[in-house]
């Protein structure tokens, strides 16, 4: 478990990581955290002659709140986005995700711009992007590029990132008031790649009608899944258990779950509808119990 | 966390005259264990050191045909590749415990591949990366042939053959019955039986296996350090290389990271030892993770059992029958020694007069298995277990009642089971009420219906088991007649200098069993010295003397046994001196925390320090005809060992037996089938404590071992032969998120047959906690009617299954 000879680079700004990346692009990685890159290398799956580790590149690091919109930069850690005030105010499924993410020690080394680059269909971020329409912005030495979520996570593991361009940020819309949002996830043991993942974020009127829902599942796709249709039979209808009920029914009827060593398919798909009513109905009272979302807050 | 410690009611000490045994103590290996100082065996490379890499086979089953190493010598550094006929050419084969000639095995595959992950060629190298980029440009042509993954498959007379030679998979196929079964049979009213699996596992150390050896020529002397927990090690190793055993030298005084069992070794042993030989270099082979999971050949029992049990409308079991398959993996070794210790606890706890026992090894495609943690003791002890609450579910008696009820009595003991070994001593009701007590059942079984009636599905999981302990050798005989092997021996040798200290010295390695922590005890106790000023070192396999290995508690009973010797025969010495000296009889003096006292009159004594200098350098007033010094050593068997099995198949296997009862609540999630376990309670005995908090570690981890086992570690395969679990993200181990907060209470019935009343500990917990953990499930499951889940681990998935198959068949 020793990875093949590769040459190590350790930019020190951004302009020089994508001068490597121009150069290097083709046989070359990206280290961003490296809790997913390390074991490849020394699985020796991942064979780069060349790594690129952003590691000291400050300018990435930052979480940022524009008028319109919460920026997330790409080597910003788990740990720092899950203790971070404008992301739960602002995003907050991300924020409720978080803490499902593997273990403590791998989020203080882990990226958020790391997850979403490798694009993991099992992992929590890039789904939960998917969902909040999240903006990935790459950067490469021709310019700049906006991609929306639903274009840039092609297949497993298949980003829309071409070979010289870099992740640098993601952002996100601030969510309205009366937001709320909430995620679950099973696994066998605390901290795995979930069986199934799901995560609801809703916004309600002040009537309690569903006027936006957004629902991210996890471990049941080939791609990072967003339940579309569920989120569609939600929308216009008042807040209630059988709504989520329902929701989940239509879950089950759309996710493709794969069975493995550690559940069958069967079960992925019932459990992925459990834990959407249980996070929808967790979402809307939360919801009920916000009235200032996030565009107020940040004036 | 409790501990109470019950003043022994037998036993050669007494506690009020104990000074340090059973007291609480620090245990001194922890602190260089939790300072990240231990001296593991990868700590020992030298710079000049060359590095294995191992070629695996990705076939469970091939003809290996040409195998190209030239791409791989040309890698600079890389010094050498060997094959398995090159080795195979110059060594001897592994050892067969079995009566298996045509069943050959060597480090290195010879001929074909019987497993995927089996190492085909050994490249070597100046560093491991190197090591590996050449192990990647090793060409071997492979040939695929049939090949077996399910053991009931491969014990059906159409299944491809692992070892063609050999003419079947069946390895070992052993038939007992004890007892008057006809008879038993015929008091029964009633019978129920359970099929259960019990998947393949093991214990995973946090360090792999790893070995470095150095040939020196001149001395012609070959130095092994290495990552071993094994029974005869040198003298397998020096076997297989064909040199003499003495001109193996084991060193012990290396730091196991892990074990129960496991490590083992001997074929990277003799591979890294017959490289040292060949290169003249020295050479290590350290495990990589894979490596170790795919080809350590360290995996655990993998098992069918069918327990019939029958018993009477009242609840009397009055027979036992229990048949068993167990899948060996490709090379059998060591490991279907594992279906032998069990006959010595064959009817578990229980007062059963008969007892028929049907043991099948079978030989597979996969990994090999190697002894773990019990040696088979408690996958037994849950297949029994599982039948038990079978027999409450039929006659709706409650579990504990019906264990209480066919307890064998406290004052049975020692109480002769029908397969012919006696159990030592015990108090099963006593440690079951204080189980109870600790638990506080009628609680438990309050918030168990509080959680039913907040829609949770909630058990409670009892488990009654024994731990065999001592470690004797006898299951060899009873597994292969034409081994009359009985028992292997245990030594200590204890020297005081010319100064007075006081050194113990011991030749076996440790795996985090605080044996240093267990010998100054002891040592301690016996000479009414300080532990802490007792020196434990360990000498190596030429300079110690006859030792084997820490497995089935030996150290703590036989190197127990093999201390309370040595000190006895050092005290009797320093007797001799110090009468000598005072001019008294020998039978009118004592020897007392130090001191040779007279009997009549305690202020006529010699002291220590004039003991020991009358010992080491006054001649003229040593008892004429006295040897100097103060060396003792003293070599110990097992208790109650040195008798073959009977024509009849009975036998005294272990001299004692400890007893734990668990106690589980379980609460389920019906919407996602998940368990959580809220609370575990353990009622222990081991007898007579040497040290609490270690006895508490061995209780703790065990149980989280156990834990594991039940619902989540498994070693899987895929129809096709290919391991599906090749890393810890899919072998999973249980952490601090999955076991809950473990309630430890003691009790000590000592069992009359061991130096202090010692027993077994190194297996506690993990004897009782599958079996514990899968009645918790199958009581959850039992209250909404599902059928009990019957096969380890049980998955989220399986249960969830049970849930809509007993929906199905309501509605």
């Amino acid at each position: 478990m020793k990875p093949v000879d590769f040459e190590l680079h350790r930019p020190e700004t951004l302009a020089e990581a994508l001068e490597l990346l121009a150069e290097h692009g083709a046989d070359g990685k990206v280290l961003a955290g490296g809790q997913s890159l390390i074991p490849l290398l020394n699985f020796r799956l991942a064979r780069p002659d060349h790594v690129i580790d952003l590691g000291r590149i400050g300018a990435l690091r930052a979480i940022r709140r524009n008028t319109d919109a919460l920026v997330i930069g790409a080597m910003v850690t788990y740990h720092q986005a899950e203790r971070s005030a404008a992301v739960a105010e602002t995003a907050p499924l991300v924020s409720a995700a978080l803490p499902h993410v593997a273990h403590q020690g791998i989020r203080a080394r882990g990226t958020i711009g790391g997850s979403v680059a490798h694009g993991d269909p099992a992992a929590e971020l890039p789904a939960v992007f998917s969902a909040l329409d999240a903006t990935m912005v790459a950067v490469s030495r021709r310019g700049t590029r906006e991609i929306a979520a639903r274009d840039f996570f092609l297949a497993n593991l298949v980003t829309a990132l071409e070979e010289d361009e870099l992740l640098a940020e993601i952002r996100v819309a601030p969510v309205p008031a009366r937001t709320g949002a909430a995620f679950n996830e099973v696994g066998r043991r605390h901290g795995d790649f979930a069986l199934a993942g799901a995560g609801a974020q809703l916004t309600l009127t002040d009537d309690a009608t569903v006027s936006s829902a957004r629902i991210a599942l996890t471990g049941v796709s080939a791609k990072p899944f967003r339940a579309t249709e569920a989120e569609n039979t939600l929308v216009g209808q008042r807040v209630d258990e059988r709504l989520w009920r329902r929701a989940a029914d239509v879950v089950r009827r759309d996710v493709d779950p794969a069975a493995d060593l550690h559940a069958t398919a069967d079960y992925r798909r019932d459990v992925a509808g459990t834990i959407v009513e249980r996070a929808l109905a967790a979402a809307a009272a939360r919801a009920l119990g916000n009235r200032t979302g996030s565009m107020e807050a940040t004036g | 966390m409790t501990l109470q410690q019950e003043r022994p009611r037998t036993g050669p000490l007494s506690e009020p005259e104990r000074h340090y045994l059973s007291k609480p103590d620090r245990v001194r290996e922890d602190r260089r264990f939790v300072t990240g100082k231990g001296r593991y065996v990868a700590d020992l490379i030298r710079p000049d050191t060359l590095h294995v890499a191992l070629v695996a086979s990705p076939h469970p089953h091939a003809r290996i045909g040409a195998i190209d190493t030239s791409a791989a010598l040309q890698v600079p550094g890389v010094v050498a590749v060997l094959t398995g006929d090159e080795l195979a050419a110059e060594t001897e084969p592994l050892r067969q415990y079995l009566d298996v000639p045509e069943v050959q095995w060597w480090p290195l595959a010879v001929g074909s591949t019987r497993y995927a992950g089996e190492w085909v060629a050994a490249v070597v190298a100046d560093s491991r990366a190197v090591a590996e980029d050449g192990a990647e440009l090793v060409v071997v042509d492979y040939e695929p042939l049939p090949f077996v993954i399910d053991p009931e498959v491969a014990a059906g007379k159409d299944s491809p053959l692992v070892h063609p030679t050999h003419g079947t998979n069946v390895m070992a196929d052993r038939h007992f019955a004890w007892g008057d079964v006809a008879g038993n049979r015929a008091l029964a009213d009633r019978t129920t039986t359970v099929r259960t699996r019990w998947n393949r596992n093991s214990t995973v150390p946090l360090e792999t296996f790893g070995v470095i050896a150095a040939w020196d020529p001149h001395r012609e002397l070959l130095d092994v350090w290495a990552s071993i927990q094994m029974p005869q090690f040198p003298e397998q190793v020096a076997g297989s290389l064909r040199i003499p055993t003495n001109q193996v030298r084991v060193h012990f005084d290396v730091d196991v990271g892990g074990s129960y069992g496991v490590k083992r070794g001997i074929k990277h042993a003799v591979l890294a030892g017959f490289l040292a030989r060949r290169l003249g270099r020295t050479v290590a082979l350290i495990e990589d993770r894979s490596e170790n999971m795919h080809g350590g050949d360290f995996h655990g029992p993998d098992r069918i059992f069918e327990v019939e049990l029958a018993y009477t409308d009242k609840g009397d079991i009055t027979h036992i029958r229990i048949d068993v398959l167990d899948d060996e993996g490709a090379y059998p070794g060591r490991s279907p020694l594992q279906l032998a210790k069990p006959i010595g606890a064959i009817v578990g706890p229980y007062r059963i007069t008969s007892a028929e026992y049907h043991a099948k090894a079978v030989v597979t495609n996969k990994t090999g298995q190697v002894a773990v943690r019990g040696f088979g003791q408690s996958p037994t002890n849950y297949a029994i277990e599982a039948a038990v609450d079978a027999v409450a579910r039929d006659l709706g008696m409650d579990r504990i009642e019906l264990r209480r009820r066919n307890f064998i009595k406290r004052d049975e003991f020692p109480f002769r089971i029908p397969s012919g070994t006696e159990y030592d001593s015990g108090d099963y009701e006593t440690v079951l009420e204080k189980g109870i007590a600790a638990a506080d059942l009628a609680a438990l079984i309050a918030e168990r219906d509080e959680l039913r009636g907040k829609g949770y599905l909630a058990g409670i999981g009892v488990a009654s088991c024994l731990e065999p302990g001592g470690g004797n050798a006898i299951f060899e005989n009873i597994m292969n007649p034409k081994n009359d092997k009985t028992t292997f021996p245990e030594a200590c040798r204890i020297r005081v200098d010319g100064e007075g200290a006081v050194t113990a010295v011991i030749s076996i390695s440790s795996a985090g069993q605080a044996h240093e922590t267990m010998v100054a005890t002891l040592v301690g106790e016996e000479l009414g010295i300080s532990p802490d000023r007792i020196a434990v070192v360990r000498a190596d396999s030429l300079s110690g003397f006859p030792s084997q290995s820490p497995v089935g508690s030996r150290m703590t009973i036989v190197l127990g046994q093999a201390i309370h010797g040595a000190a006895g025969e050092l005290k009797n010495k320093l007797r001799i001196i110090g009468a000598h000296q005072l001019g008294l009889p020998v039978d009118e003096v004592d020897y007392r925390d130090g001191a040779v006292v007279s009997g009549s009159n305690p202020d006529v004594r010699l002291s220590w320090g004039e003991l020991v200098a009358i010992a080491h350098r006054k001649q003229h007033l040593m008892p004429p005809g006295m040897q100097p010094g103060l060396e003792m050593v003293h070599v110990a068997h097992t208790p109650r060992s040195g008798t073959l099995t009977s024509p009849e198949g009975t036998v005294q296997l272990y001299p004692t037996y400890s007893f734990e009862l668990h106690l589980v609540l379980a609460a389920v999630d019906p919407g996602t089938a998940k368990v959580e376990l809220k609370r575990y309670v353990v009622a222990h005995d081991c007898g007579t404590v040497i040290n609490p908090d270690v006895v508490r570690g061995m209780v703790y981890g065990g149980t989280a071992h156990g834990i594991g086992v039940a619902l989540y570690e498994q070693f899987a395969f895929s129809p096709e032969g290919q391991p599906l679990t090749s890393s810890f993200m899919d072998y999973l181990l249980p952490s601090s998120h999955e076991v809950p907060r473990i309630v430890d209470v003691e009790h000590c019935t000592p069992s009359p047959y061991t130096s202090h009343g010692q027993k077994g500990a190194g297996e506690a917990g993990y004897m009782g906690a599958p079996a514990a953990v899968a009645s918790a499930v199958n009581d959850a499951l039992n209250g909404v009617g599902a059928a009990p889940l019957h096969s380890l681990p049980i998955k989220p998935s399986d249960i969830w299954s049970a849930l809509r198959a007993a929906e199905q068949e309501s509605s």
